[in-house]
C-alpha cells in the first residue's frame, strides 16, 4: 500500500513538474518567436520601401534610364532581391527579375515556380511592393521569401529540440527530485508504523543536512523521546504505586484484623481506629506526592511562570522555620543576596526549599547550623541549605532522587523517600539545576538557575 | 445557616451532610453539576459546597457559571489532590476557598464556619485596626496590645494573629494558617504552625491569667472574640 502511494505520488509529481517547465517554455518560445517574426517582418518592409524609394529617385532626377540602372545595380549587388520595372499601358518589361503582373500599387505578394524544379506555388513566393512612378510606369521591388522562410523554420526547429531536451530534462529532474523528496517521506512513514506495531525505540534517520527535512525529522525524534520519557514516566509512576503502596496498605489491613481479633474494650478499638486514620493518612500523602511528581515531571501545561523574589521567599521562609528549628535545637544562620528574581512558580519553589530545611533538620544534630544562602555569580544564581549532619555518601548522591529511595540509616526514621524526588522534579521544571555537595561535614544542596532564566530586578518591578 | 452541597459521590455526601449538620447547618444536597445549578439559582442558600468533577457539568464550569449569573454565594471548591492546576483553576472560577481531598471533616466545618462569617461581614471597609476582646492590632504600625499593654511580635507571629483576628471567634485549622498565612500548599513535616503558635502565645498571655488563644482538639485554635 504505501509502496503503490509512492509509485503512484512520484508520477504525479513528475508529470506536474514536467508540465509546468514545459509549459513556462512554450510560452517563453511563443514570446521569442513572435517578436523575432515581427522584427523579421519589418526590416524586410523597410529594405523594400529603401529600393523603391532609390529607383524612384533615379527615376526623377534623370528618367527611366537611370531608374533602370538603379534596378540593375540592385539586382547584381544583393542576392535575394527582386525588381520589376514595368511599362504600364504597354505593358513591357523595362528592367528587372520578374514576370510581368498586373501594375496594382501597395504590399503584394506574387507566388513563383521553384527556381529549380519549376512547380507552381509552394513556399516559394516574392513578398514585395508596388509603386507607380508616374501613371505609365510601374515599379515593384520584393524579396523571395524563401530565405525568410528558411531562416524561420531553422528557427522552429532549434525550437523543437530545446523543447524534447527540456522535456527530457524536467522528467528525469523531476523524478529525482520526486523520488528523493518521497523516500524520505517513506522513511518518516515507514518509522510511524513500526512505532504504531510496537518498536518504540525506532527514529527516523537523519541525512546530516540542515534542510527543512531534516529539521522536521529532528522534531519528530524529539517528539517521540518526550512521548516515550513520558510513557517511561507514567510507567514509572504505575510501578512505583503498586509496590510501595502496598506495605503500608498491607499494615493497614493487619491492623484492622488484628484489632478485629483481639480487640476487646472500647478503648481498644478506639486506638486502633486512630491508627488507621494516621496509616491511611501517610498512605494518601505518599500517593499524593507521587502524583505531584508526575505531574511535574511530565510537564503540567498551563503552569503560569512568574517574576518570584527568591530572596524574599529564602528569607521568609527561614523566618517560618526557625522557632521550629529552635525548638528541635538547631539554629538557622542565612546569608541571603536582595533582590534576586527568578522565574517560577511561587508555590512550588517554597515547596522545594521548604523540603531542603526539613531534611536539614532530619538529618543533622543541633550543634551544627543550617544555613540558607543566596548567591549571584555571573551567568547563574545558586541557592544553597547546607547542613552539618552526616551527609550522603559520593556513591549514593545520584540515588537519593529515585522515588523511595532511602539511605540505610535513615530507613528507621519517617519519611517517605520522596521528597528529594520531589525537589528535583520541581528544579527539572524549572529548567534549574540540583547539585548534593560535601559540606564538610555535612551535605550541601545547590539548586543553580540559569540567569537567563532568573529575571533581572529592574525588569520584574516594571 | 443553608447550604447546598453540590457532590455526585454518594458516600462522600453522606459523610459531609452529615458532618455538616451535626455542626448546626441545615444541608441540601444536589448530585449533579445541572442539578446543583438549578438550586443555586432559587438563592436559597447561604454557603455552597462544589465538588470539582461533577456528572453533566464539571465543578470549575458550575462556579463561573454562577458567578456569570451573578449568584455571589460563598463557594468552597473541593478538589482531588492530584491537580496542580485544581487550586489555582477552582479560585479563578471565583470560588472563595478551596480544600483538597481527602480532608478530616473538621477542616470542612472551619473552611464552612469561616465562609459563613464572610458573608455577614460582606461590604467590610478595609481596616488598618483588628479587635478581639482585648487584643487589638495596628496592621500600619504592626503593633500589637493587649488590654493596652504593648506586646512585641516577630512578623511571623504578628501573621499569625492577624489571620486569627480576621477569624476571631472561628475555629481556625493548620492548613487554613499554612495556606492563608504562608501561601504553603502543602503538609511541612516540621512543626512550623504549633511553634509559632506557642510563642505567640507565650507573649500574648504574659501577665494575664486567661488564654487568648485557645485549642480545639483535633481541629485547629480558636482567638476568643469576646
Amino acid at each position: 500500500m504505501p509502496i503503490r502511494h509512492f509509485r503512484t505520488d512520484s508520477f504525479r509529481l513528475t508529470a506536474i513538474f514536467a508540465a509546468l517547465i514545459l509549459g513556462a517554455m512554450l510560452i517563453l518560445m511563443a514570446i521569442v518567436y513572435a517578436i523575432t517574426h515581427q522584427a523579421f517582418h519589418d526590416q524586410l518592409q523597410n529594405a523594400i520601401l529603401h529600393d523603391l524609394d532609390s529607383v524612384e529617385s533615379g527615376y526623377r532626377s534623370q528618367g527611366i534610364p537611370e531608374a533602370k540602372e538603379v534596378v540593375y545595380q540592385r539586382l547584381f549587388g544583393s542576392h535575394g532581391t527582386d525588381f520589376l520595372l514595368l511599362e504600364t499601358t504597354s505593358k513591357v518589361k523595362l528592367a528587372g527579375n520578374l514576370p510581368v503582373i498586373s501594375p496594382v500599387p501597395g504590399e503584394r505578394r506574387i507566388p513563383l515556380p521553384h527556381p529549380q524544379t519549376g512547380d507552381e506555388g509552394g513556399d516559394h513566393e516574392i513578398v514585395g511592393q508596388g509603386r507607380l512612378l508616374s501613371p505609365g510606369l510601374y515599379i515593384f521591388a520584393g524579396r523571395d521569401l524563401y530565405v525568410g522562410n528558411s531562416a524561420e523554420e531553422s528557427v522552429q526547429h532549434a525550437f523543437i529540440w530545446i523543447l524534447v531536451a527540456t522535456l527530457l530534462i524536467a522528467l528525469v529532474g523531476g523524478m529525482l527530485l520526486s523520488n528523493s523528496f518521497l523516500a524520505r517521506m517513506d522513511a518518516i512513514t515507514k518509522t510511524c508504523r513500526a512505532i504504531m506495531d510496537g518498536h518504540l525505540s525506532n527514529r527516523i534517520p537523519e541525512r546530516g543536512v540542515r534542510d527543512e527535512f531534516d529539521q522536521l525529522v529532528r522534531t519528530i525524534n524529539a517528539m517521540l523521546d518526550r512521548i516515550s520519557a513520558l510513557m517511561e514516566n507514567v510507567q514509572q509512576i504505575s510501578s512505583d504505586i503498586a509496590h510501595d503502596l502496598r506495605t503500608p496498605l498491607t499494615r493497614l489491613r493487619h491492623r484492622l484484623e488484628a484489632a478485629h481479633s483481639d480487640a476487646v474494650t472500647i478503648e481498644d478499638y478506639r486506638q486502633a481506629v486512630e491508627q488507621a486514620i494516621a496509616e491511611s493518612e501517610t498512605i494518601l500523602t505518599t500517593f499524593s506526592a507521587l502524583l505531584r511528581i508526575g505531574q511535574i515531571e511530565g510537564g503540567v501545561a498551563g503552569i503560569a511562570l512568574e517574576a518570584v523574589d527568591l530572596s524574599r521567599l529564602l528569607v521568609e521562609l527561614a523566618d517560618i522555620y526557625r522557632p521550629a528549628t529552635e525548638d528541635s535545637g538547631h539554629t538557622l544562620e542565612t546569608h541571603v543576596e536582595p533582590g534576586v528574581i527568578v522565574s517560577g512558580d511561587k508555590a512550588m519553589l517554597t515547596q522545594v526549599f521548604a523540603n531542603l530545611i526539613e531534611n536539614a533538620i532530619a538529618h543533622s544534630s543541633p550543634d551544627g547550623p543550617i544555613d540558607i544562602s543566596l548567591a549571584r555569580a555571573a551567568e547563574t544564581v545558586t541557592a544553597t541549605v547546607g547542613d552539618r549532619g552526616p551527609g550522603i555518601p559520593d556513591g549514593e548522591r545520584e540515588r537519593v532522587f529515585r522515588r523511595f529511595y532511602r539511605l540505610e540509616r535513615s530507613r528507621s526514621t519517617p519519611g517517605s523517600g520522596l521528597g528529594l524526588s520531589l525537589v528535583e522534579a520541581i528544579v527539572k521544571y524549572h529548567g534549574a539545576k540540583i547539585v548534593l555537595a560535601d559540606n564538610h561535614p555535612g551535605l550541601r544542596v545547590e539548586i543553580i538557575f540559569e540567569k537567563s532564566s532568573s529575571i533581572r530586578k529592574d525588569k520584574a518591578s516594571s | 445557616m443553608k447550604i447546598l452541597l453540590i457532590e455526585d459521590d454518594h458516600e462522600t455526601a453522606n459523610y459531609v451532610a452529615t458532618g455538616l449538620r451535626k455542626a448546626g447547618y441545615w444541608v441540601e444536597v444536589a448530585a449533579s453539576g445541572p442539578a446543583g445549578l438549578m438550586a443555586a439559582r432559587t438563592r436559597a442558600h447561604d454557603i455552597a459546597v462544589v465538588d470539582r468533577m461533577l456528572p453533566g457539568m464539571e465543578g470549575v464550569d458550575l462556579v463561573k457559571t454562577l458567578r456569570s449569573e451573578r449568584i455571589e454565594i460563598p463557594i468552597l471548591f473541593l478538589t482531588t489532590m492530584s491537580g496542580i492546576r485544581d487550586r489555582v483553576d477552582g479560585l479563578e472560577a471565583g470560588a472563595d476557598d478551596y480544600l483538597t481531598k481527602p480532608f478530616a471533616l473538621a477542616e470542612l466545618v472551619a473552611r464552612v464556619n469561616s465562609l459563613g462569617r464572610r458573608t455577614r461581614r460582606v461590604g467590610a471597609e478595609i481596616k488598618t485596626q483588628l479587635r478581639a476582646g482585648d487584643i487589638e492590632a495596628d496592621l500600619t504600625t504592626q503593633t500589637v496590645t493587649r488590654a493596652n499593654r504593648r506586646i512585641d511580635l516577630q512578623p511571623q507571629e504578628f501573621r499569625v494573629l492577624e489571620y486569627l483576628l480576621r477569624h476571631a471567634g472561628q475555629v481556625v485549622t493548620r492548613t487554613m494558617l499554612l495556606e492563608n498565612v504562608w501561601q504553603m500548599h502543602f503538609d511541612p513535616k516540621t512543626n512550623i504552625v504549633e511553634s509559632h503558635m506557642s510563642r505567640l502565645r507565650a507573649k500574648l498571655d504574659r501577665g494575664f491569667d486567661r488564654d487568648a488563644i485557645q485549642t480545639v482538639r483535633g481541629a485547629g485554635y480558636i482567638l476568643r472574640a469576646d
